[in-house]
């Protein structure tokens, strides 16, 4: 299964939530919010949506600005 | 090496400022843009004396080795999420919800900036005025960028916003104040307060910024594009501070010729 990270292409060898992939990422979850086919997902549903095949998944942080 | 600085100013003054539910002791609003590295950034934040700090929502980048958030206090500061970059209300509104499923913002102050043109970054009013709108009906405390428009700021006031923000100049260009008279004509149009974004070159613009008896200031660019940020953070704590407290105080009025300082009686000679 092909998903698109930030863009990026990421092969996934089973179904994964949100959740799990922001911790197979190695990110802190706490600071990522995420974003599946521009659509935003609260927080609370992180560890039950599952990603599907060519989801295009956003994640963000915060960023140096003014 | 900079100095710390003293943040008395006068005994027993208390001059806070307000905006909606919050109130804040530094008058200075700083960005976390620009920076050389992030060591810079957390140290100039420190010597600034901000208490607000600005960040961008972006994507992750996986490349980068260095977690900004590590380098913030969040304790200390309140961090001011902003809709930079974006050209529609659509945008605006989109970053800024989804900058609520980020655990990291512990009020609901948001700095709303929806740009118009890339070079001058002006921002476009029809387009901020609907994201204002839809953004306070959220429960958002919103506080636009604005160009120096009384007519925008008033509108915004009337649609909820507690605070204004106009530039002085563009953004990152250094230019100082452009239009002091409008933003005096900003000041006393609206009833909330004024904090100038965007324009400040040096500690000169940000004390007679104040000295116009406007609010605050935020700023980025001329203490990250600084050639000693450090120090010109400094020098910005004090002059934003040294321009409120010469506006409070009332300054003499202009004449054209002398008025000497010195007694005339008992001169000798």
């Amino acid at each position: 299964m092909l998903i698109y990270v930030n863009d990026k292409e990421i092969n996934l060898n089973e179904n994964l939530t949100i959740a799990q992939l922001i911790d197979s990422l190695n990110l802190n979850i706490k600071s990522t919010a995420a974003a599946v086919n521009k659509e935003i997902v609260p927080k609370a549903k992180y560890a039950e949506f599952i990603l599907k095949d060519k989801d295009r998944l956003d994640l963000v942080t915060i960023a140096p600005g003014g | 090496m900079a100095i710390i600085p003293n943040n008395h100013l006068t005994t027993n003054f208390e001059d806070k400022l307000k905006i909606g539910k919050y109130s804040f002791k530094s008058r200075l609003i700083v960005g976390t843009g620009k920076y050389p590295d992030f060591i810079t950034m957390q140290k100039a934040i420190e010597l600034s004396g901000a208490e607000i700090i600005t960040v961008a929502i972006r994507r992750i980048d996986f490349e980068q080795k260095e977690n900004m958030l590590s380098f913030i206090d969040q304790d200390k500061y309140t961090l001011l999420p902003n809709t930079a970059g974006c050209f529609t209300a659509e945008d605006a509104i989109s970053t800024i919800r989804l900058s609520r499923e980020l655990a990291i913002f512990k009020t609901d102050l948001v700095k709303l900036e929806v740009i118009g043109d890339p070079k001058t970054l002006y921002p476009d009013n029809e387009e901020l005025l609907k994201a204002a709108k839809v953004l306070v009906n959220e429960g958002f405390t919103v506080m636009p960028y604005i160009i120096d428009d009384p007519i925008v700021a008033k509108k915004l006031e009337d649609i909820g916003c507690p605070v204004v923000m106009p530039l002085a100049s563009p953004i990152g260009s250094g230019l100082g104040i452009r239009n002091p008279y409008n933003l005096k004509i900003i000041k006393e149009t609206v009833s909330i307060p004024v904090i100038v974004d965007a324009g400040v070159g040096t500690a000169s613009d940000a004390a007679k910024t104040m000295e116009l008896g406007v609010d605050g200031i935020l700023m980025n660019t001329a203490i990250a594009g600084a050639t000693d940020p450090l120090n010109m953070a400094l020098a910005m704590n004090y002059a934003v501070k040294a321009g409120r407290l010469a506006f409070l105080s009332g300054r003499i009025p202009m004449k054209l010729y002398a008025s000497a300082s010195s007694q005339m009686e008992g001169i000798v000679f």
